[in-house]
């Protein structure tokens, strides 16, 4: 990638030496061109984490990036470095002496997942993290043969003399720049009236290979610009004005945010192609469960189901579309997210495409949820290196793992986020044993059938399965209705013993799932009990040693001062033994792996 | 061939034939071409090879579909039968048999966890 960049660096104060050895991947690399003098090359730098690119390469060394010695994703060894800070406190590495140990023809891709690495955190690396890398640039049509391709002349900035800078440099004291960036987010003009006048707003969020920045107009500059401006495009940008940022509202990485005044300028730029679409730090599903509810976060995952799109009526009676969807990534994590509006009337989840969102809200929903907001920025297979990680790794073993789901739904299992266990493992990891009660799937064998006391009177109304009692006068009582009836409905109430080749574990069945294991009705059930005790014998006789998959609640009861685990059947269904065939193959190959 | 049904007869497929030369087998695959005597055809397995199947007598129905062969692999590679069985299409559900050759791949992968030969013999 050749890009440059005019930059006027300033490099004074402190200089502090520290020797030592780090063995880091060389990322990308950049000429500065200064006008008089030598040309200086910027460098971005990952240790399989982080990347960071504030490294530049002392003059001396220059011969290495005209060289192409120093190539993108060459692993290094950077054995001599100064430190300086700059005025405006930001630190920048000077590289004294490199040794290339891998060269980048040798390196077959990234290594590792690195994410921008933020500032105030200590600089040293200890961590020696000798993996492989790829260009952390979020670009199209990437042309790493720097070196061999003359650098492309600067565009000409409008105004002639303007610079242009990297977003990340910009802040509250600096006043003449250009920035070229893309704008990922344009919001909608929102007015408000109050005492003090009215007025109208728009905020977008722009991006550029250094960062990101939320920018917003005001009154005459909505006007101005507001109509001017497409998401998706790319514009030169100067002279807003900066000051520190409301971190509350937005997920957007940085510590300013911009106003547009009276001297701005915006102009569209027609060579955008190296700007990146968008910049997001990622956070695994995995993590999910460790981040505060009403966080802000970018996620990525494969759309594993998409339920179908619901309406609902808001409470000033506005109708709103709502559809949810399960993300997947490779953490093996499963979270629900939920779109509106638009998004949710226009989302295909058909071909499990990669879903990512940028802003999306945390919510302890469910236990773990996400929510697409108005701010939020839905992207549905970008073309970023996340997005094509995780498409190969769901193609290869994604699409046969049922993941295990942060969002808890209730009444069978919602979309293929199923928990996996052997009865063993439910008892090893004592399931249930928590403040909430435990859910779990299962493939296991009925072994026992208690055909005694499974059937009960249960009120006859429509809504309640209450047990009545038996007034002996031909007339039943139930207490929740407060009513007496002439009849009652017969319900069925089932405990068995079901087992896998681990472990064996009783179960209570209700109505539904008694009735779908023992393949008759409580009704005719009731009366086969009374009329003909062989046939009734026989119905469980026959429902005995069928295999299920079943889904269960476990939780810990405490009753009269004994403790005891009561597992309840929620659903039950025959095997899907492809289904099933496919998860054990695939299990059998990862605890082989593993060996 | 008596005996031959009774020792054990493992599941293979193409790749594995070499191995078994001379050893009872139980072949599962696709019918592709039935030779006009009706004495041999050819089956596909799960990974697309192909191997060749002889019969005893000639073929008194239409064969098509996913078959199993339980025969003796001649020195040539070739499916000697002794009896097969014809996995309906129609009926159930249809037989995966990429998913059977990923299961074959992984019983002969791990010979100690599936001591089909001590059960037979036992």
């Amino acid at each position: 990638m050749c890009c440059c960049f005019f930059l006027s660096f300033f490099l004074s104060f402190f200089k502090f030496i520290e020797q030592f050895y780090s063995y880091i991947v060389f990322q990308n690399i950049r000429k500065l061109d200064g006008g008089n003098g030598p040309s200086r090359f910027r460098v971005m730098m990952s240790d399989g984490r982080h990347t960071l690119s504030s490294f530049m390469l002392s003059t001396q060394l220059n011969h290495m990036a005209e060289e192409n010695i120093l190539a993108p994703n060459c692993i290094c060894n950077l054995k001599r470095h100064v430190t300086n800070i700059l005025k405006d406190g930001r630190r920048v590495v000077i590289i004294l002496e490199i040794d290339v140990i891998k060269p980048a023809k040798d390196v077959a891709g990234r290594i590792g997942d690195p994410t921008p690495y933020t500032e105030g955190k200590s600089l040293k690396y200890t961590s020696l993290i000798l993996q492989q890398c790829s260009v952390n640039t979020l670009m199209k049509g990437l042309n790493r043969d720097f070196g061999k391709k003359a650098p492309s002349v600067m565009p000409n900035t409008p105004g002639g003399s303007s610079k242009v800078v990297p977003i990340a440099s910009l802040n509250p004291y600096q006043s003449k720049w250009t920035i070229r960036a893309r704008v990922t987010n344009k919001s909608s003009i929102r007015t408000w009236s109050n005492s003090r006048g009215d007025g109208k707003l728009f905020s977008m969020e722009i991006v550029d290979e250094s960062g990101e920045i939320r920018v917003t107009g005001f009154n005459q500059e909505v006007d101005k610009f507001y109509s001017l401006i497409e998401a998706g495009k790319v514009y030169y940008i100067s002279k807003g004005s900066l000051k520190l940022a409301n971190k509350q509202y937005t997920s957007v990485k940085n510590d300013y945010e911009m106003t547009l005044n009276g001297e701005s300028t915006i102009i569209p730029c027609e060579d955008s192609c190296d700007v990146p679409m968008v910049q997001c730090d990622f956070v695994s599903i995995g993590d999910l469960e460790n981040r505060d509810k009403d966080a802000i976060v970018d996620v990525i995952g494969v759309c594993k189901s998409v339920d179908d799109i619901s309406r609902l009526t808001t409470k000033s009676n506005r109708e709103v579309s709502k559809r949810t969807l399960s993300l997947m990534d490779m953490s093996g994590k499963v979270v629900t997210v939920t779109l509106w509006g638009e998004e949710a009337e226009k989302f295909d989840g058909s071909s499990q495409p990669v879903v990512a969102i940028k802003g999306a809200k945390l919510s302890d929903f469910g236990g773990r949820s996400l929510s697409a907001s108005f701010s939020s920025t839905l992207m549905i297979n970008p073309d970023i290196p996340e997005a094509y990680k995780l498409r190969g790794w769901y193609d290869k073993e994604g699409h046969a793992m049922d993941g295990q789901s942060l969002t808890e739904v209730k009444g069978g299992s919602g979309g293929g986020n199923t928990n996996w266990k052997s009865l063993s493992d439910v008892k090893t990891e004592h399931l249930g044993h928590g403040d909430k009660a435990d859910y779990y799937t299962c493939v296991a064998t009925i072994v026992f059938l208690r055909k005694e006391n499974c059937l009960y009177q249960a009120c006859p109304s429509q809504d309640c399965n209450k047990k009545v009692v038996d007034q002996q006068n031909g007339m039943f009582r139930c207490e929740k209705c407060d009513k007496e009836f002439p009849n009652f409905k017969h319900r069925l109430i089932l405990s068995a013993n079901i087992a896998d080749y681990g472990d064996n574990q009783w179960v209570t069945c209700f109505q539904e799932s008694a009735e779908a294991i023992l393949g008759q009705n409580a009704a005719y059930l009731g009366q086969l009990k009374d009329s003909n005790e062989a046939a009734f014998d026989e119905v469980f006789q026959h429902a005995n040693f069928n295999t299920f998959v079943f889904r269960n609640r476990v939780k810990l009861e405490t009753y009269n001062d004994e403790s005891r685990i009561k597992a309840t059947v929620m659903d039950v269904k025959p095997v899907d033994h492809k289904e099933y065939s496919k998860r054990l193959i695939l299990n059998i190959r990862k605890l082989a792996a593993n060996h | 061939m008596a005996s031959l049904l009774d020792a054990s007869k493992p599941r293979i497929n193409c790749s594995m034939l070499s191995q078994h030369i001379g050893r009872g087998v139980c072949f599962v695959g696709r019918v592709e071409k039935v030779h006009p005597t009706g004495k041999t055809f050819s089956v596909s397995d799960g990974e697309g090879k192909s191997a060749t199947v002889e019969l005893n007598e000639p073929l008194e129905e239409e064969l098509s579909g996913i078959v199993e062969v339980i025969g003796m692999v001649s020195s040539k590679g070739v499916i000697t039968t002794t009896t097969y069985n014809i996995l309906r299409e129609d009926k159930g559900i249809p037989f995966d048999l990429e998913l059977y050759n990923e299961a074959l791949k992984v019983i002969h992968d791990f010979p100690q966890h599936y001591p089909f030969e001590v059960a037979a013999s036992g």
